[in-house]
């Protein structure tokens, strides 16, 4: 059980952090968009996974919290004059920290069918709740950003330059998804796997099992909204299609067709559906099509996802005897 | 007075429309467990099928028998090869198959006919006025709550009158046990997601000419029907009939009384319930 | 008697919509005492294990334990307080680990639930004391093995390692040598007693040679009332108790 460090990966650490930071030198400036783009969705998707893959909720109104943490982060930073960017972020966060308390506290009544369909109606009931709240959302306009630059010492980062959004982003989404990534190993983490997979016996062993979930709910509520503030930097805009069922939609075709069975599979979809899209998209109109199609075909035939089939195909190649087995939990 | 005898009118006629939506929600998930998000999707096709037949053939009652025809050949397709298919590997995947033919039937929409809003025009009767009471009224509206109370007590009298409704009502209670007497379960679950799919159709197409044909109508009236089967208890047809009534009333005069907030009052509702009833008005405790 | 009791059943009725499933239960568990629930089947000695370990509530009477009154606490609460239960249809983490299995209870009871910043797994103390639990139950040498992937008598030792795991002060063991074969059932009754020796412990059984060989008194469970209550042989002697039970069990 306890992990061996392996020799080769000591050598694959530096040389990994030397090409995230060389990345800005290497790709055009379009592609350095993607990748970030990219990345903020893999924390959205992963968050939705401590979810649907290791706790077994199944959930369609993850944007409500996303779309909070934009409108809140775009919403601190334009009406407080030269706030620090990471007080903003801590801000939004905090707030939709709250937002996954109240609605958890509803919603987490009920459980299985009844709780998927209520988290998608509380996520049209955000959505309606921006649309009416111009004062703060700015309605079907939108709110734009200009966050402030970034002081580090003798750094500094301008949200504003593709290069050094970049590098917030890979610092401080890679830090959250980096989080979830220990998390699933907590004393939090086991407790929300061991009740998806034996609840009553939870209970006998001492576990409040509602309290366990509503945490989970909470914190994988906060850290789509961390995931949402930084997509409303990125843009410099937010729209209600932050916090829209589209938005729902989109996590739930990258975390499917990423796999939901392993902690990749969701950065994995994230990365393959921002790369598919932009590729799609200048062909035709009708990329969500092709997309959904994909996604019905993964349900039906490779519930896996993409990280699944990949294993499988992994353990059916000869001389790859070990692949399948090196799994962490 | 009259004014309130208006928008009371205006509710029913949204409450029968919600009926014909939910009552069909409300069956398939208490026959097989499976929520249907696509099930609204069937009211908005209904819609446009109608659109085109009402472009190529002029005939709004054509297009009124022939829609909701297609859509229950589409409910059977769906279920026959989509979701039967997908049941061995749990509740999660019945759902999110639900969702994304959902999303596709929402992007395929767009594609064929377009974003914007259509109007769907009737003539004739239809597009009267009527004097009730000493109000005018149009009569589309009327009509619509009359397509739904006809259907409604059509069910009821299949549902309670004939062998195959109980057949259907003994598999909302345990299909299990009705398999086991020796029924062909699945070609009755089936029929049952045929029938209600074309309910929807049906529903979509008497929308049409009232709320005009667009791709956000699926979206805004499955969170209605959500409410409404949350409400009334999931799985209970007796549940639908008088939650589809509450939420057409709230929204009709939510309207009026508070326009801002309209919606907070259905969800104020559903929050009620949930914290008070969890398994809703007519629901069974899990 | 009082003083020292760990376990006390008072009055406790139980009905499901009409349904009388428990009349009027009273009994008494002294603190390690090895006390045994017998009855035929549907007594109401399952539905009984429900009320002690607050799966439900009894419709009426009380429950009190180590002298507290805990009827309306949830079993959550019940477990943190000392008391564990066992299943008579296995009811373990099917796919994980045995280890990991009983560490789920070790944790539980060193306070490491939910928190956020510790792993269990590289918490050393936590291991070897789920070791030391996967020891008394004879499967230390199957510690990192799927639940799943254990023999049946090894599932059902793995079943009290779990309500072992966090450390209770009373065990309640539903039929812990159902379906086990004579020899696994020989081991079984050893390794109880082996465990309870300074635990109290209530079981239900229906294998009377486990019954009178483990328990230190018995109470007789018949239609929700308690017929006879005593040591385990004034339970053999007694007369309304072999007109009810034994007679047609023990043939």
């Amino acid at each position: 059980m306890m992990p061996k460090t392996k020799p080769a990966y000591l050598w694959a650490w530096p040389l990994g952090l030397a090409l995230l930071a060389a990345l800005p030198w290497i790709l055009p400036p379009y592609q350095l968009r993607l990748v970030t783009e990219a990345t903020i969705f893999s924390l959205y998707a992963v968050s939705y996974n401590l979810l649907l893959g290791y706790a077994g909720l199944l959930s369609f109104g993850h944007a409500m919290f996303f779309g909070v943490g934009a409108f809140a982060a775009a919403v601190v930073i334009n009406s407080m004059e030269g706030v620090p960017l990471f007080l903003a972020l801590a801000m939004a966060t905090a707030l939709t920290t709250l937002a996954g308390l109240v609605v958890g506290l509803l919603l987490l009544r009920v459980k299985g069918t009844p709780f998927a369909l209520l988290t998608l109606a509380f996520n049209a009931l955000f959505y309606a709740i921006a649309v009416k709240w111009h004062t703060v959302t700015g309605g079907d306009d939108g709110l734009t950003v200009f966050p402030s630059v970034v002081n580090f010492g003798l750094l500094s980062l301008d949200p504003g330059k593709g290069p050094d959004m970049y590098y917030l982003t890979v610092l401080v989404i890679g830090l959250a998804v980096a989080f979830c990534c220990y998390f699933t190993r907590t004393a939090m983490g086991q407790s929300v796997l061991l009740i998806r997979e034996n609840e009553e016996r939870m209970r006998f062993l001492g576990y409040n099992t509602n309290v366990a979930r509503l945490m989970l709910f909470i914190i994988t509520g906060a850290l789509a909204g961390l995931a949402g503030s930084f997509y409303a930097i990125f843009n410099s805009f937010v729209s209600l299609d932050a916090i829209s069922i589209e938005m729902t939609t989109k996590v739930l075709l990258m975390t499917f067709i990423g796999g939901t069975a392993s902690f990749a599979g969701p950065i994995v979809g994230a990365f393959f559906y921002t790369y598919v899209q932009d590729f799609l998209s200048d062909l035709t109109d009708n990329w969500p099509l092709i997309m959904g199609t994909l996604f019905i075909l993964m349900v039906l035939f490779a519930p896996g996802g993409l990280s699944g089939l990949v294993k499988s195909l992994a353990a059916r190649l000869p001389g790859a005897k070990d692949k399948g087995s090196d799994r962490d939990d | 007075m009259s004014e309130i005898a208006v928008f009371f009118l205006h509710g029913l006629a949204y409450a029968g429309l919600l009926f014909l939506v939910s009552s069909g929600l409300t069956l398939v998930f208490g026959m097989m467990n499976v929520l249907n998000f696509a099930h609204a999707s069937f009211y908005m096709l209904g819609a446009y099928f109608a659109l085109s037949l009402l472009h190529i053939t002029g005939n709004f009652w054509l297009a009124l028998i022939i829609s909701p025809l297609l859509l229950m050949a589409l409910g059977m397709v769906i279920e026959r090869f989509l979701l039967r298919k997908v049941h061995v590997l749990g509740h999660v995947h019945e759902l999110l198959l639900t969702f994304g033919i959902a999303y596709i039937l929402h992007e395929g929409v767009k594609w064929i006919w377009g974003t914007s809003p259509q109007a769907m025009a009737v003539t004739g009767i239809l597009a009267d006025t009527v004097s009730l009471m000493g109000i005018t009224y149009p009569v589309y509206r009327l009509f619509i709550f009359a397509v739904s109370v006809i259907l409604g007590l059509l069910m009821a009298l299949v549902l309670f009158k004939t062998r195959i409704g109980i057949t259907v009502r003994a598999a909302v209670d345990d299909s299990a046990m009705v398999g086991a007497l020796g029924i062909n379960v699945p070609r009755l679950f089936m029929g049952v997601f045929a029938v209600g799919a074309a309910l929807s159709g049906l529903a979509g197409v008497t929308a049409g000419p009232l709320l005009s044909v667009f791709p956000g109508m699926a979206e805004s009236i499955l969170i209605d029907a959500f409410v409404v089967i949350v409400v009334g208890g999931m799985g209970s047809l007796g549940g639908a009939v008088l939650a589809s009534f509450i939420i057409g009333q709230l929204q009709s005069f939510g309207v009026i009384l508070f326009p801002e907030f309209s919606l907070a009052l259905i969800y104020m509702l559903m929050a009620l319930v949930l914290v008070v009833k969890p398994e809703g008005l007519f629901g069974e405790k899990q | 008697m009082t003083e020292q009791a760990i376990l006390q059943i008072m009055d406790i009725r139980k009905d499901f919509s009409g349904l009388e499933v428990l009349t009027s239960v009273n009994f008494t568990v002294g603190a390690n005492e090895r006390f045994a629930v017998i009855g035929p089947n549907g007594a109401g000695k399952t539905t009984l294990f429900n009320v002690i370990s607050g799966k439900f509530p009894a419709t009426s009477g009380a429950v009190l334990f180590k002298g507290r009154d805990i009827s309306s606490q949830s079993a959550y609460r019940r477990a943190r307080m000392g008391m564990a239960r066992s299943f008579q249809i296995t009811n373990i983490f099917q796919q994980l680990s045995a280890l990991d299995n009983v560490l789920a209870g070790v944790r539980s009871h060193q306070g490491l639930r939910y928190n956020l910043l510790r792993r269990p797994h590289h918490d050393q103390r936590l291991i070897e004391l789920s070791e030391a639990i996967l020891e008394r139950i004879g499967l230390q040498d199957y510690r990192d093995v799927p639940a799943q992937e254990l023999a049946y008598g090894q599932q059902r030792a793995l079943e009290l390692g779990v309500t072992l795991s966090c450390d209770p002060e009373l065990i309640l063991l539903d039929e812990p040598t159902a379906g086990m074969s004579r020899k696994e059932t020989e081991d079984a009754i050893q390794m109880i007693s082996r465990v309870t020796r300074d635990i109290a412990c209530v079981i239900i059984e229906h294998d009377m040679n486990v019954v009178f060989t483990l328990a230190d008194r018995i109470s007789v469970l018949h239609y929700g009332v308690i017929l006879a209550c005593g040591a385990p042989d004034e339970i053999r002697c007694d007369q309304k108790v072999k007109d009810a039970y034994l007679g047609e069990d023990e043939s």
